[in-house]
């Protein structure tokens, strides 16, 4: 994808207005070079997501004393992420020129100093501001003046650099407040010469070329969107061109072309390929179509090259209705906002028309030639999340159990019933090393069953889950299909004689089988046993939380104020009956 | 072509292209600082597909002088 000069995000920056924004945030970009221009290209990045941010420009080459000065304008700032891009001609001093003065000794010495320097420096920032660092690797410079000698000297100028971005990546690999962000895979991507440019670097000392920045800004988007909750969790896919070549209503099933013998049909094999391989990690994958359902489905269940089968897709909509209806009845149907997904369709009157009805879907600008195809869908930033949990490996096999429910429900004529024959089993469990990823990932995401919308991050939970004042657990729902996973968590504050819900929210898919009573029954149970008297909860409505709404009053919270509240001395045990709740260790 | 290097200069600069003249420089452009130096040789540069040296970089005191070197790369304004 081509990016807009330098200077159309300049100018475009100066138009933003922080009231314009729902989302605001702060973010910090420090280094050791010139870094002119990534500022304003992050702002209007930024806010092509709907995010007004606060940016911190760190002064030139003054990253040190930033972070090391407890009282540096950094702090005072207070980011909610930091970047640190620093570049070897820094790190590396004069050895970047006279690698070979010193001996192979001092040059392992000299990396080993450089690495404790910059891994003291990420550690106290860290420490300090309990936010998220990200820092960029080195690149190493692929001249030697040893030419092609330097591969036979023992720990010669790459191998230093390489050797730092090792032990880089060792020390903060399991550190959630960290991630390196590979530069040196952009500059492979883009090409050294073209990231570096003599010219700037000696008139201003600028080492990445004003001609990229706006590219290294969009990758640098690849953490600030996950890190504020808003990444994408589905693609929406046509069929004709998109995952075949030709169109099966016409070409027929010998027709299309999707082979391993021809060009054109390898673009889309292997574009196939890419998206399984997003879909294994947890992106839901679904079909948007018009097409004939049977000729269609044919190809995807028979024809031998198909790499995406019927299982992957947790909804296939082929039909000829209106692609905007299908659209939202996948919406519906996945349980996800319109803004979680991301629609590829090779017609671009489809494309304008999904754009212009439907503007939260981000409907990528699909290429003609379909060999771009896969460089289109790899360039995209906006599947990153922080972590990929065991959970979102299986979603696939959710949504294809999730499917067969529906079947049962339409098949069975009372929602009691079927509910029965559903024989739910819910788990309640602590929050430990296991479960706190998955409970920061849902108050991370989940925006529609939730009451209070608090996001927390990894570390948040696990100082709640040491806090003898709170009470924190997670749901795991299992059922005849499969296993739900753990998609339910609260979080409760213990005062005395009244205990308040700062959290209570549940994965949409399992809401509306009694899931949601039972774990308020199962807090009341706890409080019932420390002769708490009451339970307290908040509603704060958003404009996705409205599902959560009626929850409240409909259990039997009173309001008071702005508050609801439960008494429980006149509690008795609602839980349904087809509903087995047990307490995990 | 004036019109056209009037048009990158106020774009650049964020200025309205009525302010911009041959004898405009630093000292009269407020945006025209060192960084903007840079991004206004890149977006010649892209437009017109040619390259500067740093000595032609260098020797820039107003429009101008810019004029001066896109004709010799043989960009006539």
């Amino acid at each position: 994808m081509l990016e807009e000069k330098l200077s159309y995000f300049i100018n475009e920056s100066k138009k933003l207005k922080e009231s314009d924004f729902e989302k605001v945030t702060r973010i910090a970009v420090i280094g050791s070079f010139t870094l002119n221009g990534l500022a304003e290209t992050l702002q209007v990045k930024c806010a092509k997501s709907n995010i007004f941010s606060h940016i911190f420009s760190g002064g030139y080459n003054r990253y040190n004393e930033e972070i090391l000065n407890s009282n540096s304008d950094l702090y005072s700032f207070n980011p909610e992420i930091c970047f640190l891009i620093l570049d070897t001609r820094t790190i590396l001093e004069d050895l970047f020129y006279s690698t070979y003065d010193v001996t192979e000794n001092d040059r392992r010495i000299f990396v080993n100093k450089k690495f404790e320097e910059i891994s003291n420096l990420i550690k106290f920032y860290t420490n300090k501001s309990k936010s998220k660092i990200i820092f960029s690797n080195f690149v190493p410079p692929t001249y030697s003046s040893y030419g092609i000698f330097e591969s036979k000297i023992e720990y010669g100028l790459q191998e230093m650099i390489h050797d730092l971005n090792q032990k880089l990546s060792n020390e903060f690999k399991n550190d959630p407040l960290t991630f390196l962000y590979n530069f040196n895979g952009f500059v492979t991507n883009h090409g050294l010469n073209t990231v570096f440019d003599y010219r700037q670097y000696y008139l201003g000392d600028v080492k990445i070329s004003l001609e990229k920045i706006p590219y290294l800004a969009n990758e640098l988007m690849g953490y600030v969107k996950p890190i504020l909750g808003i990444n994408k969790k589905c693609i929406v896919l046509d069929l004709d061109n998109t995952l075949w070549g030709g169109i099966i209503g016409e070409d027929g099933f010998n027709g299309i072309k999707l082979g391993h013998n021809d060009p054109i049909g390898k673009s889309f094999i292997e574009f196939q390929k890419h998206l399984l391989s997003l879909h294994k990690r947890g992106i839901i994958l679904a079909v948007n179509s018009k097409n004939n359902y049977e000729d269609a489905m044919k190809v995807i269940k028979e024809h031998p090259n198909m790499i995406l089968r019927e299982e992957n897709f947790a909804c296939l909509k082929i039909n000829w209705n209106d692609k905007s209806r299908n659209l939202r009845e996948i919406s519906q149907e996945v349980n996800i906002g319109l803004d979680s997904i991301v629609f590829f369709d090779d017609d671009k009157v489809n494309r304008d028309f999904i754009i212009s009805v439907l503007p939260e879907v981000l409907t990528v600008e699909m290429p003609k030639d379909p060999s771009q195809y896969v460089p289109t869908l790899l360039e995209l930033t906006d599947f990153n999340v922080l972590k990929i949990t065991e959970e979102d490996k299986s979603r696939g096999k959710m949504y294809r159990e999730q499917r067969k429910r529906t079947e049962l429900e339409k098949s069975t004529n009372d929602f009691d019933e079927y509910l029965k024959q559903l024989n739910i089993k819910l788990f309640i469990k602590n929050a430990d090393e296991f479960t706190i990823p998955r409970i920061s990932q849902l108050t991370l995401k989940t925006n529609q069953f939730n009451l209070t919308t608090k996001r927390y991050q990894e570390e948040d939970i696990r100082n709640f889950s040491q806090d003898d004042k709170k009470i924190i657990g997670c749901a795991r729902v299992e059922d005849k299909f499969g296993d739900n996973g753990i998609t339910g968590v609260f979080i409760v504050d213990k005062n005395n004689k009244e205990w308040i819900i700062d959290t209570f929210l549940l994965s949409c898919r399992i809401i509306g089988r009694g899931i949601e009573q039972g774990i308020i029954n199962y807090i009341i149970s706890l409080a019932k046993k420390q002769n708490v008297s009451k339970l307290t909860a908040n509603f704060i409505p958003t404009k996705k939380n409205q599902p959560a709404e009626s929850f409240l009053p409909s259990f039997g919270f009173k309001k008071l104020n702005d508050q609801w509240v439960y008494q429980i001395e006149n509690h008795i045990d609602s839980t349904t009956s087809h509903l087995h709740i047990s307490k995990e260790e | 072509m004036t019109s056209k290097l009037y048009e990158i200069l106020s774009q650049v600069f964020d200025i309205d292209i009525s302010l911009i003249n041959d004898q405009s420089s630093p000292e009269t452009i407020e945006n025209w600082d060192s960084f903007h130096g840079l991004a206004l040789i890149d977006a010649l540069e892209m437009e017109f597909n040619i390259q500067f040296s740093i000595s032609e970089i260098t020797d820039v005191k107003t429009v101008a002088d810019i004029k001066k070197h896109l004709k010799n790369h043989s960009i006539e304004i």
